[in-house]
């Protein structure tokens, strides 16, 4: 947000109590509670891992922002919506890079009904529809009824062995509904839509039932930072019920065909997934990938054939997808001073210099605060334990 | 869990305890075993009625000899149901971990019109309605009618409880209305009398305050009542209020005329009777001569409990002669009424003393002092004699008769004044006179006096050192609990200015203040828009709230409000309001979020609790003051000075500090319960309004929190209410405000369990 140009002055912003956190230690040094501050902040982390517990991998998540009044609260800076939409641009990047074998984001903004993006499986689109969306100006009550029942009429149709999810960030404290929410919310419960709500003002009462009644969490942000924390909790694949249907699926794995230019017989050809979408130009290209069952073409993966209905995902998707189900431990962590032996991080090689250090159990390789977070944020495996493995 | 509370066996039947629980028992056992009276004040929310009861109930058990009874008075019937639920529960647990079968009978006691289960009577709408039907069908010569002329319609619950009820003890167990209900229903006993009944024997009675308080009833219900009970006041903030209400009598021009008709009636009665029946009156002449001698004896022999309303020396003396025939005390009643219509007709507002009254009488129409005195107990014993059915037709001849007597007993503490037009129509002539008690400890004076024990306990006694002066009593304990909180749930804070530096106040000289109106609007405009669901505001009286209102509308700001909340608005009218208040929890829970304006001392103010989303904020908007140019409550105030040296400053600012604690306290229901507390007025920040707060609201206040702008409140409360919407869970209770036996047990946790209770 630093390169965000300011817009609110600061003097109209909320009292940020920055002094209160700071405690001097007893020769009056501030040194140690803002290293402690720093450290905090590097090492937040998600961590209790649900172990063996059967996930909803294939997810269908709805996002729904508010875009009524409160949105131009100054709150967050520079207001509520632009730092929303900037956060769901990272949001949306995490989503697909996490959860690749197929994912649908459906934004749309709720007081409006005005339709970010309806396309699923492609996070350019989304990310590009939000930074569209940035400058859109924000008015009147939002509808909590209208927004959940659209979002519903969509994911009703979704196969009942996907996840059907829905997340609204909130940010009224009042919803003007044309009937009666409690209705929906039994509906909503038995079409098993998990509906979780971020606010971004304060508990509301009807957000608090309608979570609990169909499974989904209801937190409110304090800042920023907590809200990015927030919604990153949304990355993750919920567990599935036990109730939800069981299917195998079948899916394709096309490989990449790169045709040379020289080549006599490649034609450039339309890719499938481009056809509808008029507004990034032909589309023509040489190479891509083939659906093994019915060679329609595509240069992204993963996608649903739009001709044949196979899922195409690459391999590397459906592993990426695996961490979820066999999440990597979490590392023990004890004071730098008590640990014996090399005083170099296992990955980095980097001298350990942060108070604590990180100990993978199955290993017992030490890594630094750093690496801790990498491994456990992006690779989901050990390295260290991999490199043995592969010794062996 | 069991408790062992200084060598006293407690079983309490949760799980879990507050550390103020504990504290509040060990208070309460001292209290106890010195056969003293207390006043303790602990926040609502924190379990008060539970401990009360284990504790007692334990109590009870250990010394069966010493404390026979518990006698416990709350405000309302939702109320006294809750209390016995809590009772259920603890019966409950007893049997569980003790085995044995419970030989404890607790019951509660309401109005007829409550307890009723004959189908016809139980139908109609009004208590008195109920009251009247019934007494025309359980009346003695009724039912001596009955018998010799089967076609006269009885009750048949209360022929069937009065052949074989009183022989037979209701069963041991907890009893709530309804429980006696459907065991009247199935033995086809009256569950009313068979209640009232039963109280003698029963371990625990849980009723109304009005049992024991208003002479009326309690010469009725309570008065054989033993001596060694424990009597519990709870909710009792305004048990002085009750107290004089209890006492006092208005009379208005319409009260006269009705009393015309009641005396008309005794008259044709008293003809009819003599042509028919002269036995009867003579018999009852000869009972008159005898006098009230079985009352002084059952006084003397400490049966009862005494009646403020029967002075002790009309038991001694023997009715006088000048009252004693049926025809002379028509007559003497008739001069009565002509003089009080006479006083009525006046154009300036007289205030006089009883001795005043009194000379005034006897200089007037010749009306002496002693049959003044005896007068309520003559009419009783003539619509006795009369066999009048409907008792209710006759309750303005006795509220003309008890005031009668009540002028010519007390000299002191009471005051007449006859207004001839209400202060806010000084056109329309509307003469009332008012015979106002000043003095809160008569009425209450002989259940201090009775009972072994009496607490007085509620959410907000503060300052304590009050009631016991106001009251006339010698506490032997005075203790405020703080409440210990996991988590600040509380956040009060005092704004005292707009956000263009006007000060904030609903003081009479800025009342009509253009700049102190919008002020006010803008902090309702800006909370609506930060703080979820339900807002609670309350203004100082009706007049101003209307006066307020009006304003905004004119200057849009209601429009405003309403896009963030919908408005709902307390009215005088009963069924208005419960309108409004229905409408006003819905709106809350399906997210529209709503904002009630009510009124501090309305039937909100005092009745409604607005637990979780129900009031997220309250905003009180000035200082609640009672209206302070009524002539009742400048008496009022002159007498307390004079006997009690109370200024009259402290009185008001007591007063309105307790209605105002009690209006704030409305959002805060127990410990996972939040909500903001904002004064809105500039006065609160001074140290003699602030330290009349409860001790549990003033720890949260800090300098921090005081004399805030508008913009500032709306800081700390975005800040407060995202703090409290972070998850919170019972096991960040555990071991800081909620305590297992073994956390209970632990040398430091006794420590800071001492320090909770703040001695007065």
């Amino acid at each position: 947000m630093d390169e965000e140009p300011e817009r609110a002055k600061r003097w109209e912003g909320g009292y940020e109590r920055t002094w209160e956190v700071l405690k001097e230690d007893e020769s009056g040094s501030l040194k140690a509670t803002v290293e402690d501050i720093l450290f905090q902040a590097k090492r937040k982390r998600v961590f209790e891992s649900h172990g063996q517990v059967r996930l909803g991998m294939m997810r269908h998540l709805y996002v729904v922002i508010d875009s009524s009044r409160t949105m131009e609260d100054q709150d967050l800076k520079p207001n509520r919506l632009t730092s929303t939409l900037k956060l769901m641009e990272f949001f949306v990047e995490e989503y697909f890079d996490q959860n690749p074998i197929i994912g649908n984001v459906l934004l749309f903004e709720i007081n409006t009904f005005f339709y970010i993006c309806f396309d699923a499986g492609n996070p350019k689109k989304h990310v590009a529809a939000l930074k569209k969306a940035v400058g859109s100006t924000c008015l009147g009550e939002p509808s909590l009824y209208n927004a959940l029942n659209i979002a519903m009429q969509t994911l009703k149709h979704m196969p009942g062995h996907t996840s059907r999810e829905i997340l609204i960030i909130f940010s009224s404290l009042t919803t003007c509904d044309p009937a009666n929410i409690y209705e929906l919310i039994k509906t909503l419960k038995e079409l098993k839509i998990r509906v979780s709500v971020i606010g971004l003002s304060a508990e509301v009462r009807v957000c608090t039932i309608l979570t609990r009644e169909t499974g989904g969490s209801y937190n409110v942000i304090l800042d920023e930072s907590h809200f990015k924390e927030l919604l990153m909790l949304h990355v993750k694949p919920p567990p599935a019920s036990s109730s939800s249907e069981c299917s195998l699926i079948r899916m394709g794995f096309p490989q990449h065909i790169i045709a040379s230019v020289s080549d006599q017989d490649a034609k450039p050809s339309f890719s499938m997934s481009h056809l509808e979408s008029v507004d990034e130009g032909p589309g023509l290209t040489l190479g891509g990938y083939y659906c093994p069952q019915c060679r329609a073409k595509y240069t992204e993966l993963p996608v649903e054939c739009k001709v044949c209905g196979l899922t195409l995902v690459s391999a590397p998707h459906l592993a990426r997808s695996f961490h979820h189900l066999f999440p990597l431990d979490a590392f023990q962590e004890s004071p730098l001073e008590e640990h014996t032996g090399d005083r170099f991080c296992q990955a980095c090689q980097g001298e350990l210099k942060d108070k604590s250090v990180f100990t993978c159990p199955a290993c017992s390789s030490v890594f630094c605060t750093e690496c801790d977070l990498f491994i456990h944020d992006t690779l989901h495996c050990c390295p260290a334990c991999i490199h043995t493995q592969g010794a062996s | 869990m069991k408790l062992n509370i200084e060598g006293l066996l407690v079983y309490f039947p949760y799980d879990y305890i507050y550390p103020e629980q504990y504290s509040y028992m060990l208070e309460l056992k001292r209290t106890l075993d010195a056969k003293g009276h207390g006043v303790l004040e602990m926040p609502s929310g924190t379990g008060k009625t539970i401990s009360l009861l284990s504790l007692i109930v334990a109590y009870q058990k250990a010394y069966p000899l010493e404390v026979t009874k518990l006698i416990y008075c709350s405000r309302t019937v939702p109320e006294i149901e809750k209390v016995v639920e809590e009772l259920r529960k603890l019966m409950e647990f007893y049997t569980k971990e003790t085995g044995e079968k419970n030989n404890f009978l607790a019951l509660a006691l309401s109005s007829r019109k409550n307890l009723c289960i004959h189908p016809e009577v139980s139908s109609l709408r009004f208590g008195k309605e109920v009251d009247g039907k019934c007494h025309s069908l359980t009346a003695s010569y009724i039912r001596a009618q009955h018998h010799s002329n089967p076609s006269q319609p009885v009750c048949r619950f209360y022929e069937e409880f009065d052949a074989v009820g009183r022989q037979v003890p209701i069963p041991s167990g907890i009893y709530n209305l309804d429980d006696l209900k459907d065991f009247g229903r199935k033995k086809g006993w009256c569950p009313y009398y068979l209640a009232r009944y039963s109280i003698l024997h029963a371990n625990i009675v849980v009723y109304s305050y009005h049992y024991l308080l208003d002479p009326k009833i309690a010469d009725l219900v309570s008065k054989e009542l033993a001596k060694k009970s424990v009597v519990v006041f709870d909710e009792a903030h305004n048990i002085d209020n009750v107290c004089i209400d209890s006492m006092s009598v208005n009379i208005t021009r319409r009260t006269l005329d009705r009393c015309q008709t009641n005396v008309d009636t005794l008259q044709n009665t008293i003809q009819r009777i003599k042509e028919t029946d002269a036995a009867k009156l003579r018999e009852e002449y000869r009972r008159l001569v005898e006098g009230l001698k079985e009352a002084n004896v059952a006084r003397e022999t400490d049966i009862y409990l005494s009646n403020p309303v029967l002075p002790d020396e009309v038991l001694q003396e023997a009715i006088p002669g000048s009252i004693r025939t049926a025809e002379h005390f028509v007559g003497f009643l008739k001069r009565f009424l002509e003089y009080l219509k006479a006083r009525l007709r006046i154009h300036h507002v007289v205030q006089e003393s009883s001795p005043q009254f009194l000379k005034d009488i006897y200089e007037k129409v010749c009306i002496d002092r002693k049959p003044l005195r005896f007068c309520a107990e003559r009419l009783r014993s003539l619509l006795r004699t009369l066999e009048i059915a409907d008792i209710a037709d006759f309750s303005p001849i006795t509220l003309i008769s008890h005031f009668a007597t009540l002028v010519s007993t007390y000299s002191k503490g009471f005051t007449i004044i006859i207004e001839p037009f209400e202060d806010k129509t000084p056109t329309i002539a509307n003469p009332v006179l008012h015979f106002s008690c000043m003095d809160p400890s008569i009425a209450i004076k002989p259940v201090f006096e009775r009972f072994q024990s009496v607490v007085i306990t509620s959410g907000t006694l503060s300052p304590l050192d009050i009631y016991p002066r106001i009251l006339d009593f010698r506490p032997v304990t005075m203790a405020s609990f703080t409440m210990t909180l996991a988590r600040t749930c509380l956040c009060p804070l005092i704004v005292g200015r707009g956000n263009d530096q006007v000060a904030m106040s609903s003081k009479f000289e800025t009342r009509e203040d253009f700049a102190v109106i919008r002020n006010y609007g803008n902090l309702l405009l800006e909370m609506s828009a930060i703080v979820p669901d339900g807002i609670v505001a309350f203004f100082t009286s009706y007049v101003y709230m209307e006066n307020i209102v009006a304003s905004w509308y004119e200057q849009g700001i209601l429009e405003n409000i309403q896009r963030n909340k919908l408005i709902f608005i307390e009215t005088p009218d009963a069924a208005e309001t419960s309108m409004a208040l229905e409408k006003y929890q819905e709106a809350c829970e399906n997210g529209r979020g709503a904002i009630l304006l009510s009124v501090a001392r309305g039937k909100v103010s005092e009745g409604i609790d607005f637990v979780h989303h129900f009031g997220r904020a309250v905003i009180m908007f000035g200082v609640p003051y009672v209206y302070t140019q009524s002539r009742i409550l400048k008496a009022r105030l002159e007498y307390l000075r004079d006997q009690f040296q109370i200024r009259e400053n402290d009185f008001l600012t007591f007063d309105a500090m307790r209605h105002a604690a009690q209006c704030v306290g409305r959002a805060i229901r127990g410990k996972t319960d939040y909500g903001l507390m904002i004064f809105a007025d500039k006065r609160y920040a001074r140290a003699d309004k602030r330290g009349k707060l409860p001790r549990w609201i003033q720890e949260h206040i800090s300098d921090g929190s005081l004399n805030l702008t508008i913009d500032e409140t709306v800081q700390l409360s975005k800040h407060f209410l995202r703090q409290m919407a972070q998850p919170f869970r019972r096991e960040d209770q555990l071991g800081l405000s909620l305590l297992t036996l073994e956390q209970l047990q632990s040398e430091e946790m006794l420590e800071k369990i001492s320090q909770i209770a703040q001695q007065a």
